[in-house]
């Protein structure tokens, strides 16, 4: 029953995030960003991006993220406590000197130990923090945020590969809702791996040849695509990408800004804010893109896999903990009643379901109660559903837009679909019941080294990423 | 055979019905994901298929539309000639081609019409529009505004707009009150573009609001269009009830330095919604009304935040050097960061011999913060 409910949920999101598409599609059939490009009225916008130790790729990752286009915007980059030669290389190569810059401490981070601007006229947009390890891509963020100038802020990784449309495309929904506030936008994230890269920018979309980073490729096109573009349709929005998210400053800062003690700070701090607006009887939205504009290094590596889902896992259990006040309360409206719930019943407990189900499914067969024919004809069910619905999803991705240029990668992405139930997504049960065993032990997690092999002349093949 | 095949059919359905109820959902729902699977699979190599066929289409018949094109406006032997536009003819045999006469290449034709008219003015830009009303093109736009499609009908507004061709206002000024905010947009701009007389008719009757995306591009609309009359925006600051369109007044009297709508943006620092008035006091700072500075310093105590900066930042763009100690007093004395920040910005910019002294004097009598407050503002390197 449980199984059924959740696939007849994933039916209905696709039906939503069908909807959604097609007027997306149709609203940018006729849109031209030309005209917010040259616009003395265009929002300004601040990019926030933490980096730790990325001495490899440093440079080309702030040449990238300094290539949107769009009229007014600054890119923060925060050495958050780097113990490579990240800082002397950026100060080196972007013709960078300490600066007296006046801030407001408006939410809490380690101290900043300087902040450099360029000389270059040509790198005016750029301004660089360093400052003492926080532990936490949050309190990076959080300092980052203090520094900023413009009402809304970007968040994402430094090693992130963005659309050079992004702030345009993302700022869209945020200027064009007509009853509310949105207070954060999101877009789609893929797989950088095995995509050509040249100098911060993706050349060719490929999908990704190592099968870890494949699964997570056709994970997140069904999470964003059909997931959240879904939700999007009812402002019911459980997250917004910690890779890629655009965020109202206002909010965010009264809401409290990052967790630094979250381990899943992208969606605790949409869940403050959604709380902090209902608080104060703001009507507000959360939108979604069904547009990729972030492509980030997946992990290759099972190890730093299982430490990346543990991680999540980890943060899960303590959002339920820390927000279960909004639990079924109707005072918190749709993310009260439709958007917590939802995370505690088929995110967080599924894994638990999943297993005990299987523990007594192991019982029930050793005692001789199994009826095989009709036992196998439910897992054909759960099965061909499950293969229906990512099925979907990469569809509802082609129409969207035909990313791969070949018919084998879409091949390689579609046939996924029936292997992820057998290989990827027992992995995905274990290492989030991981974290949950994690976080009632209260296992210390220290924020990892972002190692990475980086993206080497064109094509990208990392062997470890984020953690 | 088919006997046999519905026997067969009738034995299965005797079996499924003798099945328990939870049975026989899983196998009708088998049944459904499957062939849902198959139908997005076909789905996607259709559509891939389709994009195929549609690339090779366009890789064909691009460069024969745009070889008419070059050859019959372009080209034309009759350009630079001073013969009036109605007497050049194009080539009828080619404007005939049974090619012209397919929806697709017709569609295509408009495309590239369009995107060449926003390169071409003048004798070329007016030949590409005769191109486009003797092709027959012109009633093709005018039937998508007959469809009931909202997206087809932004389209046919978007074409007619761009090929300069008259929408009558009982067609074109009910959709600039559209329920559908897309659609509205797309007629306002196009009547902005189309109304010889009185581009901004629509204003008055405004109900619905302009959002923030669509005044960028009416904005971009009515400063870039040649010989579009602007009228006095104050007429609406003083008159609409739609505050969409007083706030997007309020900057085109900025864009447009209307200094005579000064009176009129003044007595919006009245009004009770707080955005509103922050947005006249922007106005004004930007107008450098120096009549209104002494009134802002009246009610600055009265106001939140919000206005209490904008207020700040006008003092520093009307630069008159009347409330300097204003500022001064407000650079030392406020508690609020983004206040004292604000304050020193506008003693700065005032730039003269007085406010200059002035940050000396700062520098030496404040404290550390205020001091590297005052650093921060004064280094070019920070712009923001």
């Amino acid at each position: 029953m449980y199984g059924v409910l959740l696939l007849v949920i994933y039916a209905i999101l696709a039906l939503m995030s069908f909807y959604g598409i097609r007027r997306f599609l149709k609203k940018e059939s006729y849109t031209d960003y030309k005209v917010i490009v040259g616009s003395e009225l265009a929002p300004g916008i601040s990019v926030i991006a933490p980096a730790f130790n990325e001495g490899l790729t440093i440079i080309s990752n702030v040449r990238s993220l300094l290539t949107f286009d769009y009229p007014k915007y600054e890119v923060i980059i925060i050495n958050d406590g780097s113990t490579d030669d990240t800082l002397e290389k950026v100060i080196k190569e972007f013709s960078l000197v300490k600066v007296d810059f006046a801030y407001n401490i408006k939410i809490a981070s380690k101290p900043i130990r300087g902040i450099y601007k360029s000389t270059d006229d040509a790198y005016a947009k750029l301004v660089i923090v360093d400052k003492e390890n926080g532990k936490s891509k949050a309190d990076a963020t959080n300092a980052g945020i203090n520094i900023s100038s413009f009402p809304y802020f970007l968040c994402t990784d430094v090693d992130c590969i963005l659309h050079e449309q992004t702030l345009q495309k993302l700022i869209r929904p945020i200027m064009e809702e007509e009853n509310s506030r949105v207070i954060a936008t999101g877009a789609t994230l893929r797989m950088a791996n095995s995509c050509e890269i040249d100098k911060g920018v993706i050349i060719k979309i490929k999908a990704p040849r190592p099968i870890l980073a494949r699964f997570q490729e056709m994970e997140y096109i069904r999470s964003f695509v059909l997931g959240k573009m879904g939700w999007s349709q009812v402002n019911c929005v459980p997250n917004v990408s910690g890779g890629l998210g655009m965020f109202d400053k206002e909010i965010a800062v009264k809401a409290g800004g990052y967790d630094p003690t979250s381990f899943g700070e992208d969606m605790e701090l949409l869940m403050r804010m959604s709380r902090y607006v209902h608080d104060n009887k703001i009507k507000s939205a959360v939108r979604y893109i069904p547009v990729t504009l972030c492509w980030t290094e997946g992990p290759t590596s099972l190890k730093v896999f299982m430490r990346q889902r543990t991680r999540w896992g980890r943060g899960l259990v303590q959002l339920m903990v820390t927000h279960r006040k909004m639990f079924f309360n109707p005072k918190y409206g749709r993310i009260g009643m439709i958007v917590f719930p939802y995370n505690f019943f088929f995110e967080l407990i599924a894994p638990l379901v999943e297993i005990l189900g299987i523990i007594y499914y192991i019982i029930q067969a050793y005692l001789g109660l199994v009826n095989w024919p009709y036992a196998i004809i439910l897992l054909i069910f759960i099965y061909t559903f499950a293969v229906m619905i990512s099925t979907i999803a990469v569809l509802w991705d082609q129409l969207t837009t035909q990313y791969y240029k070949s018919w084998t990668d879409v091949a390689r992405i579609a046939l996924m679909a029936f292997i992820e139930m057998i290989i990827y997504h027992p992995l995905i049960v274990v290492f989030a019941l991981r974290g949950y065993f994690f976080h009632l032990a209260g296992k210390k997690h220290t924020w990892g080294n972002m190692q990475r092999r980086g993206f080497k002349s064109s094509t990208a093949n990392p062997t470890t990423a984020a953690t | 055979m088919w006997k046999d095949l519905i026997d067969l059919l009738f034995q299965a359905y005797e079996q499924f019905s003798l099945l328990p109820l939870f049975i026989e959902i899983a196998l009708a729902f088998i049944f459904i994901a499957i062939l849902s699977t198959l139908v997005a699979y076909s789905a996607i190599l259709y559509k891939r298929y389709r994009a195929y066929i549609y690339d090779k289409r366009m890789a064909y018949i691009s460069p024969k539309i745009e070889d008419m094109i070059t050859d019959q406006v372009l080209l034309n032997p009759n350009l630079g000639m001073d013969i009036p536009l109605e007497n050049i003819e194009f080539d009828e045999q080619t404007l005939s081609d049974k090619m012209y006469r397919k929806p697709f290449v017709r569609q295509m034709l408009i495309d590239t019409l369009i995107s060449y008219r926003k390169n071409f003015r003048g004798e070329v830009g007016d030949l590409l529009r005769k191109l486009y009303i003797d092709m027959g093109l012109e009633k093709d736009s005018f039937g998508k505004m007959k469809t009931l499609r909202w997206e087809r009908k932004i389209k046919a507004v978007v074409e007619l707009t761009q090929m300069d061709i008259s929408i009558s206002d009982v067609t074109i000024l009910p959709l600039t009150n559209s329920s559908n905010p897309a659609l509205r947009a797309a007629a306002r701009n196009a009547y902005i573009q189309l109304s010889k007389n009185e581009p901004f008719k629509f204003f008055d009757i405004a109900t619905e609001p302009l959002l923030p995306w669509d005044q960028l591009e009416m904005f971009k609309i009515i400063t870039t269009t040649k010989d579009i009359a602007i009228p006095n925006f104050s007429r609406w600051v003083s008159y609409s009830t739609n505050k969409s369109i007083v706030s997007f007044c309020l900057k085109l009297i900025a864009h447009y330095d209307q200094q005579s709508a000064i009176p009129a943006v003044m007595d919006l620092l009245a009004n009770k919604d707080h955005y509103f008035r922050a947005d006249a006091i922007n106005c004004l700072g930007k107008l450098s009304a120096e009549v209104a500075e002494d009134k802002l310093v009246k009610i600055y105590n009265n106001q939140p935040l919000n206005c209490q900066i904008e207020i700040l930042q006008a003092l520093g763009r009307i630069a008159s050097g009347k409330h300097l100690e204003f500022l001064k007093s407000e650079f030392l004395y406020s508690s609020n960061f983004d206040i004292r920040m604000n304050a020193a910005r506008s003693i700065i910019k005032h730039n003269t011999q007085n406010s200059r002294l002035m940050v000396e004097e700062l520098m030496e009598v404040t404290d550390d913060e205020n001091q590297l407050i005052i650093k921060h503002c004064l280094n070019p390197l920070i712009k923001y």
